[in-house]
């Protein structure tokens, strides 16, 4: 809404809203003053717009007109409005064929012009304003029966109208209570592009001189009048034109900022700017990643990720994982340099190799992360686009950032193909993503990072929608594929039988912070945060005890927002103390590669 | 209940194919298998929200729980009017106990579902549910969509419902570990049919066909300490 165009609509609103309330009032006399000696005049300065046959006001005519017109379009809005609602929801409370004619109705109507709709229902109606208002009202409601039905359809089709059908909610209440209030928003909000569409409409019929007869008028019927005289006093008809279009402009602008507005997505892209680095001590020699209290920070004090500090080694795995919001996407992009706008990464350093990865430029920067970073989503589509052969993507890859010929990187791409089991590679690169499997696809994705030789991979759930086989299948190759390129893989997950199977250590989150980091052998008996104990009791694996509940952990993990000054764990944690609540445990050693956060840690 | 050969055919492809079960008064059944092997078009056919062909023994009574919880509550109406919806002449007091089965306040009444956690609205479609007093409960990957930190709970409710009121459920899962927790008794599908049925010890430690080894094999374990 914030738009300039938003901004516009809503200041043309109003004060066509005001005018309608203060216009007859003010002007309204000088509007009938009758003056036989001042007919027909042109524009003067005592009549800015002329006058008419009369010889009233035009200006004061035009001021006053206001009210009657936005009146009528809103009637007809109404009217519009009421009749598309029924039809639009008919089709979902009637018998399945009779439905199927409404909506099939609907569609014809739709396409029939409405200008011809409007005039037949005028002049069926009776000429004057009645017939000209019932015709827009009518017009309009094919379109908003479309919308209508298209919005309820999406309602119908959801869970909770499942729900309500199989508890035995009868049709008519199911569209009452579950259909109408859902779709109640956008239907309203379309409302104001229809005052728009009906105030140009009824100007239309007024001009064809359909509308509203005399005495009365409106904009249309002013326009008619002055049309006449139009090449020997242009203003007369123009002054009427301009309202009418500026009202019908400012109603569509403000609709459709506010309908933009009610669907607007929350997090714009683009990579962050990284905030300078502090410098910390000195780097693990050994290490291919390495990462120094790393901090993501966006607008109004959210801070998802906070002194998160991890080292990787090469030819390791190490996983993150927490519950939803504890920042281990976030930590892992920041990592990567892909923390979305208006994120801010700071802390660091971000060590890649012993290189200061936030501390480059940024087109060396890309130029590091483009040759050596592979990333791995849940989504493979997000890494691959539909419309292009999935050799071609990969090949791209290597004559972007490898100088390669287009020849060398399709055969280097059909090589990596294969080299990551897709059968028949050669054609497999001939095919479009749609035209392979799920499994394939995260193949094919992690296959374009091996177009590089990557020394960073990411992989973020990238095997939450895939079936115990083929994510066996996948884990397996990320393992592979770490180990051969010796790069420093970092796995989010929130499956702790995945992390603990595949990993090497595991760093646990919370609340953005890692409040334990330990070997993942030592998961199952070695925790020593109760955070990660619960974590690991919650979820049953194959040898969980089926006498015994599973843990759980009540209450919720602090926002981002939230975090306050002691462990951010004390709320839901057993063994929490008032040393707990006051401050913060650090993050200590406790035994051999193990690090825990933790008061009472044993 | 019991199913009788049923099938779900949507044009030409056939999502269930010739599915014969029985769910056991005051038993869950567990129901494993890949995606696409027809688990949830099961589910829906058994909950009336399919067309199918075949026969249904005692199929009145079957009320279902979503995997989203997200998009199985409606978002403008209250807790205790999606509660309400199942029962005829819904007082506060029904509200109050449907609320107490599933060991959620009453105060949360009042509140609508995007005031709740994922586990809290899952709860809340649970007790939605329980109001029509079924004779089997549908569970559809009902803790997938839930934070690790709450599956726990939601399975321990899921078991604490069959022992309090003797519940039948069809609980479908594709996390062997999950269903192997709850099940009496585990069903696998492959392809739209059913391969193995047997009860839970056997089909987990005596796997009869290759495809449920293939798929046990293939569960991701912690290490062992
Ligand atoms: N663009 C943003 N603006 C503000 N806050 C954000 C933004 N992106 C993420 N956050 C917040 O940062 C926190 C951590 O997010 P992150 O995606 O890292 O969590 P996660 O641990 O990966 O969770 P999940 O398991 O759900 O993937 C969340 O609370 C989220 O709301
Ligand atoms: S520091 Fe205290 S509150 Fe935090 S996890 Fe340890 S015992 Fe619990
Ligand atoms: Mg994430």
């Amino acid at each position: 809404m914030r738009t300039p165009s938003g901004l516009a609509g809503a200041a043309i609103v109003a004060l066509m809203l005001v005018l309608a309330v203060v216009g007859p009032p003010i002007w309204g006399d000088r509007a009938e003053l009758i003056d036989p000696v001042a007919a027909l005049q042109g524009v003067s300065a005592a009549h800015p717009l002329g006058t008419d046959n009369l010889g009233r006001d035009i200006l004061a005519r035009v001021l006053v007109a206001a009210r009657l017109s936005l009146l009528l379009a809103a009637l007809a809005t109404a009217i519009g409005a009421a009749i598309g609602v029924v039809l639009g929801t008919l089709p979902s409370v009637l018998p399945r064929r009779l439905g199927r004619l409404v909506s099939s109705t609907v569609s014809a109507l739709v396409a029939f012009p409405g200008l011809l709709l409007a005039m037949f229902t005028a002049v069926v109606a009776g000429l004057g304003a009645r017939g000209a208002v019932l015709g827009i009202g009518v017009a309009l409601a094919p379109a908003f029966a479309r919308l209508t039905q298209t919005l309820a359809a999406s309602i119908a089709g959801s869970d909770f109208v499942a729900a309500a059908r199989m508890l035995g909610v009868s049709k008519a209440t199911i569209v009452r209570r579950h259909v109408l209030p859902n779709i109640a928003e956008p239907l309203i909000l379309n409302l104001t592009v229809m005052i728009g569409a009906s105030l140009v409409g009824l100007a239309g019929m007024s001009f064809l001189g359909l509308g509203v007869q005399a005495p009365g008028y409106d904009w249309g019927r002013l326009l008619f009048d002055g049309f006449a005289r139009i090449y020997v006093n242009p203003m007369v008809a123009l002054g009427p034109a301009f309202m009418v279009v500026l009202a019908g402009l400012g109603f569509n602008l403000m609709g459709e900022a506010l309908a933009k507005s009610a669907t607007r997505s929350t997090v714009p892209k683009g990579a962050a700017p990284a905030a300078p680095a502090p410098e910390a001590g000195e780097a693990d020699p050994e290490a291919v990643l390495e990462v120094r209290n790393l901090t993501v920070t966006f607008p109004g004090g959210v801070t998802p990720v906070r002194e998160v500090s991890l080292t990787v080694g090469p030819g390791e795995i190490v996983g993150l994982v927490g519950e939803s919001g504890s920042g281990k996407s976030l930590t892992a992009y920041a990592v990567g340099g892909l923390v979305p706008y208006p994120g801010v990464v700071g802390g660091g350093p971000v060590l890649l190799d012993g290189q200061d990865v936030h501390a480059l430029p940024a087109t060396e920067r890309r130029k590091l992360l483009g040759t050596s970073l592979a990333m791995v989503f849940q989504d493979p589509m997000a890494s691959l686009n539909p419309a292009l052969k999935v050799g071609g993507q990969l090949a791209e890859v290597a004559t972007v950032h490898q100088g390669a010929t287009r020849a060398e990187a399709w055969q280097r791409a059909v090589d990596r193909l294969g080299h990551v089991r897709i059968s028949e590679p050669a054609r497999r690169a001939r095919q479009h993503p749609h035209q392979l499997s799920g499994g394939m696809r995260q193949r094919a994705v992690i296959a374009m990072g091996l177009m590089g030789v990557p020394r960073l991979i990411i992989a973020d759930e990238p095997t939450t929608g895939l079936d115990v086989t083929v994510q066996r299948e996948i884990l397996r190759l990320l393992r592979e594929v770490t180990e051969e390129s010796a790069a420093a893989t970092l796995f989010i997950s929130h499956d702790m039988a995945v992390v603990g199977s595949l990993c090497d250590r595991v760093v646990v989150m919370y609340a953005g912070r890692v409040v334990e980091e330990l070997p993942a052998d030592r998961l199952v008996s070695g925790a020593a945060h109760p955070y990660t104990r619960a974590l690991v009791a919650s979820v049953p694996d194959m040898s969980a005890d089926r006498s015994l509940p599973l843990a759980s952990i009540p209450g919720r993990q602090p926002g981002p927002a939230e975090v306050g000054e002691g462990c951010a764990f004390a709320e839901r944690c057993a063994l929490s103390t008032d040393r707990c609540t006051a401050t913060r445990p650090p993050l200590e050693e406790h035994g051999k590669a193990h690090r825990v956060a933790c008061w009472e840690a044993s | 209940m019991i199913i009788k050969g049923l099938t779900v055919r949507f044009g030409a492809f056939t999502a269930v194919d010739d599915v014969t079960l029985e769910v056991p008064e005051g038993r869950i059944v567990g129901l494993v298998g890949e995606s696409g092997s027809g688990k949830s078009t099961l589910a829906r056919a058994v909950s009336g929200l399919v067309p199918y062909t075949g026969e249904i023994v005692d199929g009145d009574g079957v009320q279902m729980v979503f995997q989203d919880p997200y998009a199985s509550l409606n978002p403008r109406m209250t807790v205790g009017a999606s509660v309400a919806e199942g029962l005829r002449r819904p007082t506060p007091a029904d509200v109050e106990r449907l609320l107490g089965l599933v060991s959620l306040p009453p105060q949360l009444a009042s509140r609508y579902p995007r005031e709740l956690s994922g586990g809290m609205r899952q709860r809340v479609a649970i007790a939605r549910a329980l109001g029509a007093s079924p004779r089997l409960l549908v569970a559809d990957e009902i803790t997938s969509a839930l934070d690790v930190s709450v599956q726990g709970a939601v399975l321990n409710l899921v078991r604490g419902l069959r022992a309090e009121l003797g519940l039948s459920m069809l609980f479908i899962s594709h996390n062997l570990a999950v269903v192997r927790y709850v099940a009496d008794e585990i069903a696998v599908m492959r392809e739209g049919r059913v391969v193995e049925h047997g009860p839970t010890r056997q089909v987990v430690e005596t796997p009869a066909h290759p495809y449920t080894r293939d798929l046990l094999a293939a569960v991701p374990r912690l290490p062992a300490p």
